[in-house]
């Protein structure tokens, strides 16, 4: 189903450009490349707003009165710029400290998914062993399940383990899903084996190769894990909801909808909040772009 | 290989943070009495800093009962009965649980989840009470009301002038949306603003025509109805589609003058005393009685309680029951009226102490509306109500937004309700 | 279903001596443990915290579980429920309504973008990430922007329609038909920057080689993509294909925040279902049983995939 969809459609965007690295694009030169790329360009530049306008909306919102976020029809210039939302909203709630268990949980959940995750694939697609597909199956099996159909289970078992109301809880929860597996196990198989074998004979053990010349290679796949885990662990509201009572262990995503009363919300303070918890995402994003698009591969076999 | 070397740096350092972060979690979580020897309760409860009302009955009950100390345990307000839900599966222990609506108290008192308060109920002077009987349970109490919310008409005294609202039919007080309704554009005043809640159009049909909600014969909604869509029809109100996709606030629509009447629950005097005490808001607001089907001089409107129960489970049940009687009684009562809450205890008294609330408005017809002749409750409790109530509310869209016309709708509501509910 | 990977280290014994068995055998189960022992450090805690909750959850779906009381077994009471249920029936219809536009509409969109901002053109890391930022910016803005864009009066979505000469154009959030292509539309919006960044990172991995020869033969640009890109990406379109698909079955925020399900339930999907049946209404077992239904129908097509993964490799 997968391949069939694809050759049927993909021919609309990939139209006015090559596949591939295209360092070998300036080399020809000539005008029509040239009014292509202004043509690119500016294709490009009028989506990338489009793409952008929520977040124009968001931000614009943040520093207006809580009444005008809300209207009909839209205000997009503020009668009047309240720039002090961005001030107060650090004495109204700890919202410092709500950054900082943020870090402090993405980090971690990110760390151990990565870790944990590339060395399971690495057994997944690269060693053969009696019971490896099975539990492979289990762990694809198990993305199928919504956590809303087992988030009440899996909530009595924590109890049962004395482990609600603290970080353990959501860091165990969280760091050994099925998607860091697959994902790696995925990017594993482009590597040829023939690396390996060589590895191997030149009297390398599993760990090592894994260590010394599986994950170097894998650095792209690597990059976007940890970019991709950390965001969706940044951006988590229902888990942390659950799992953390105490408002000193609270992360920023909580005390976003601390703002949201049982018949009223203070709907800018929402949006100074959102913007200001999009810049330490922003940050990984940009830390991370140059390692899933930098190395321009090559087999990787030495020599 | 960079990455790598970093994370190899890394790694210790995250590690040992989050042993020393979950070994702080873990002490002193669990306990029955605080340090200093009094009886621990704790309480579940909605967003302790935006909700006074909380910290009024906490305060006022900890100066009675020195021995005893109330502890909140905060919980967001957006999804406060899902994480109840949850924690009460996994067996938790805390003392007094918050009853956001009748309907979530039935559910946990029927799993046999509260433990019974019938004693200390016909202990209560009933008719001084509003709200008590909804949460009688075939002849048992698991819960007591601290605070009555009802339907009422907010309204912009400027923009009304010197208009009699005091015995207003709907056919009136659709005359007068119309009336009020000026400009256009970003100007726009609308006459009135309904927010999309089924309740504003079916839960008034219900107690104001004798109704039945549960019942599955829906034609007493169609004139209510009928002045709902004949106010949009008119633009004499903002249109249902418009307030749900922009995801409108009701107060918005009153404190920036964009809508002269607003029905809606009592609740709101406090946010918008509140407002205006910071600054957000200078709008001259009053309230009216809620508008009447029935011309007979009687004011009949729907409302809520809110009501404190006790865990089955609680840790320290004697003290949690002390704190739930108390805070229903007369005492919590004066507490939460002292800041504008509608409590569900009432007498002359607190109703003298609600209106010396200051910024509250204090004219006779403001005190009139806070004294209807019955109040009905919203929704009837019983195992359907759930199922119903999105029945009726997915309907009660489809009309609004006019992909259906009004009978259409209520034969759906009725085919619905008759065979889809088990 | 098996889901073999592509042969690894090869222990094949072709010799027939005892001594080679004997070899094989050792090696046989060193390979089990060091397999085992890669594995194991993520297997304890999936399997603990996920694995045995999720199968707990699905075996609750043949019981009346409330949440608070002891199960009691109903066997397929749940189930009878289940067929008889509107509302189980419309979401269903909704939620593959949603993954067939959102399914190919995604991946298109992502390795579209991907191959795009793969270049080294001039400021591209700034729309690599503008791209991403629908992924990060808040739930709210994104519905309450798409509902002003789609607004049937006034949004600038339908005045491009009517100024093309369309003479009903759509009412999208507040219309039943239109409900549904409106939330895809912003779904696919706010996913296609979360797959680029796997589309990119599998980029990276297509050896430049392969591009060098390909142009060596004449092949222009849509034919390198075509023979060159297409095929090397294969294993990351195969996850991203997974992924999406999955995650369409299990659509749940963007509904919640965007449409509610409405208008009606014209935008119903099951994790709504389930989180209402279940959590807010307390019956267990009946929330279970749709989830037993959505998790069959998810694995049902990722079978499929994996299978048709197979074929194309071979």
């Amino acid at each position: 189903m997968n391949t069939t969809v694809l050759r049927k459609d993909s021919s609309a965007p990939a139209e006015p450009a090559p596949g591939g690295p295209a360092v070998e694009h300036r080399a020809r030169g000539g005008a029509v490349a040239v009014t292509g790329q202004i043509a690119l360009y500016l294709l490009l530049a009028v989506v990338a707003l489009a793409v952008l306008l929520p977040f124009i909306w968001m931000l614009i919102s943040s520093v207006k009165d809580d009444r005008d976020v809300f209207t009909v029809p839209i205000q997009w210039i503020p009668e009047d710029f309240k720039w002090e939302n961005f001030s107060t909203i650090w004495t109204r709630v700890p919202f410092g400290a709500y950054l900082g268990n943020s870090f402090f949980l993405s980090v971690v959940i990110t760390f151990l998914q990565v870790f944990t995750g590339s060395f399971a694939a690495y057994g997944f697609a690269k060693m053969r062993f009696p019971g490896r597909d099975l539990l492979f199956t289990g762990y694809i099996a198990t993305i199928a399940v919504p956590w809303q159909a087992y988030m009440v289970p899996q909530y009595v078992m924590m109890q049962k383990f004395g482990l609600v109301n603290s970080y353990t809880s959501l860091i165990l929860l969280q760091a050994f899903g099925a998607f860091g597996v697959f994902l790696m196990r995925q990017f594993y198989l482009t590597i040829p084996d023939e690396v390996s074998e060589a590895a191997r004979l030149d009297g390398l053990t599993e760990y090592g190769i894994w260590a010394r010349i599986v994950l170097p290679l894998s650095k792209p796949a690597l990059a976007s894990l940890a970019l991709l885990t950390f965001v969706n662990t940044w951006n988590d509201y229902m888990g942390p909801f659950i799992y953390l009572t105490d408002n000193r262990l609270w992360t920023v995503q909580l005390g976003l909808r601390a703002f949201i009363g049982q018949y009223d919300a203070e709907s800018a303070m929402i949006m100074t909040g959102s913007v200001l918890s999009v810049v330490p995402v922003l940050a990984v994003f940009l830390l991370g772009q140059r390692y899933f698009v930098q190395g321009i591969a090559t087999t990787g076999v030495k020599g | 290989m960079k990455l790598k070397k970093k994370l190899a740096h890394i790694a210790p350092l995250i590690v040992a943070t989050a042993l020393t972060a979950t070994a702080c979690n873990a002490s002193g979580t669990d306990s029955s009495s605080s340090a200093d020897g009094k009886t621990v309760v704790k309480i579940a409860l909605w967003n302790y800093k935006t909700t006074p009302e909380f910290k009024a009955l906490i305060d006022g009950f900890e100066a009675k009962n020195p021995d005893i100390d109330v502890q909140p345990v905060d919980i967001l307000a957006d999804n406060y009965p899902d994480k109840v839900t949850t924690m009460l599966a996994g067996g938790d222990t805390t003392d007094v649980l918050t009853m956001k609506n009748v309907t979530d108290y039935a559910r946990y008192a029927t799993r046999g989840q509260l433990l019974p308060l019938t004693d200390e109920a016909t202990k209560l002077d009933k008719a001084s009470y509003s709200g008590l009987d909804d949460y009688d349970l075939d002849g048992k109490y698991y819960a007591l009301p601290y605070r009555s919310d009802f339907w009422v008409l907010f309204y912009n005294k400027d923009m009304a002038g010197t208009t009699n609202m005091s015995k207003l039919t709907w056919d009136d007080y659709a005359q007068l949306a119309k009336k009020f309704t000026k400009g256009s554009g970003s100007d726009k005043v609308y006459g009135a603003y309904h927010h999309i809640w089924r309740s504003v159009v079916q839960a008034m049909s219900s107690a104001q025509t004798g109704g039945d909600q549960l019942g599955g014969d829906y034609a007493f909604f169609k004139d209510q109805y009928e002045m709902a869509l004949g106010l949009q029809k008119a633009k004499a109100t903002l249109s249902f589609s418009a307030a749900s996709s922009n995801q409108v606030t009701y107060d918005s629509q009153l404190t920036t003058g964009k809508a002269a009447m607003v029905p809606m629950g009592s609740w709101w005097a406090a946010a918008l005393l509140a407002e205006k005490k910071q600054g957000k808001n200078d709008i001259n607001w009053g309230m009216a009685p809620i508008p009447q089907i029935k011309n007979d001089g009687k004011t009949v409107t729907f409302g809520s309680p809110t009501a404190f129960a006790v865990n089955k489970k609680a840790k320290n049940a004697d003290a949690a029951k002390k704190f739930v009687t108390w805070a229903s009684g007369p005492e919590g009562a004066a507490a939460v009226a002292k800041i504008g809450v509608t409590p569900a205890y009432t007498s002359g008294e607190i109703l003298d102490t609600f209106f010396s609330v200051e910024g509250m408005p204090t004219d006779e017809l403001s005190r009139k509306a806070m004294q209807p002749t019955t109040v009905q409750l919203e929704m009837p409790v019983s195992d359907k109500t759930s199922d119903i109530d999105q029945i009726l509310k997915e309907e009660h869209e489809l009309i609004m937004s006019g992909e259906k016309s009004v009978d259409e709708g209520i034969k759906e509501m009725d085919d619905r309700v008759r065979n889809e509910v088990q | 279903m098996s889901v073999a990977a592509p042969p690894a280290p090869k222990t094949t014994s072709s010799g027939a001596s005892a001594a080679h068995q004997a070899a094989a055998k050792r090696r046989r189960r060193r390979n089990l443990l060091v397999g085992w022992s890669f594995i194991l450090p993520n297997f304890l805690g999936f399997a603990t915290l996920t694995l045995v909750p999720v199968i707990g959850a699905l075996a609750i779906s043949f019981t009346d579980w409330n949440s608070y009381t002891t199960p009691k077994w109903v066997g397929l009471d749940n189930f009878q429920r289940l067929w008889n249920d509107s509302n189980f029936w419309a979401a269903l219809q909704n939620t593959f309504y949603y993954a067939a536009g959102h399914i190919p509409l995604t991946l298109v969109a992502s390795l579209g973008l991907a191959v795009l901002l793969n270049q080294k053109l001039r400021g591209v890391h700034v729309l690599r990430t503008a791209f991403f930022f629908p992924y990060i910016t808040s739930l709210v803005a994104v519905a309450v922007v798409w509902n002003m864009l789609l607004s049937p009066e006034s949004g600038p979505v339908n005045q491009f329609l009517t100024f093309l000469g369309v003479d009903h154009p759509p009412g999208w959030t507040s219309s039943q038909d239109w409900a549904m292509p409106a939330l895809i539309i912003a779904s696919v919006w706010r996913d296609m920057g979360y797959y680029m960044v796997l589309f990119l990172a599998g980029l990276q991995t297509v050896p430049a080689e392969l591009y060098e020869a390909a142009r060596v033969d004449g092949a222009g640009p849509w034919q390198r993509f075509w023979h060159v890109t297409l095929p090397g990406l294969r294993p990351t379109t195969f996850f991203v294909t997974v992924m999406i698909t999955v995650s369409s079955f299990k659509v749940f925020d963007l509904v919640q925040v965007m449409t509610e399900g409405g208008p009606g339930r014209s935008t119903l999907v099951l994790s709504q279902l389930i989180f209402r049946e279940g959590i807010t209404q307390g019956r267990f077992g009946y929330a279970s049983a749709v989830s037993l239904a959505l998790f069959l129908i998810c694995l049902v097509i990722t079978v499929i995939q994996f299978q048709m993964q197979r074929r194309s490799e071979r």
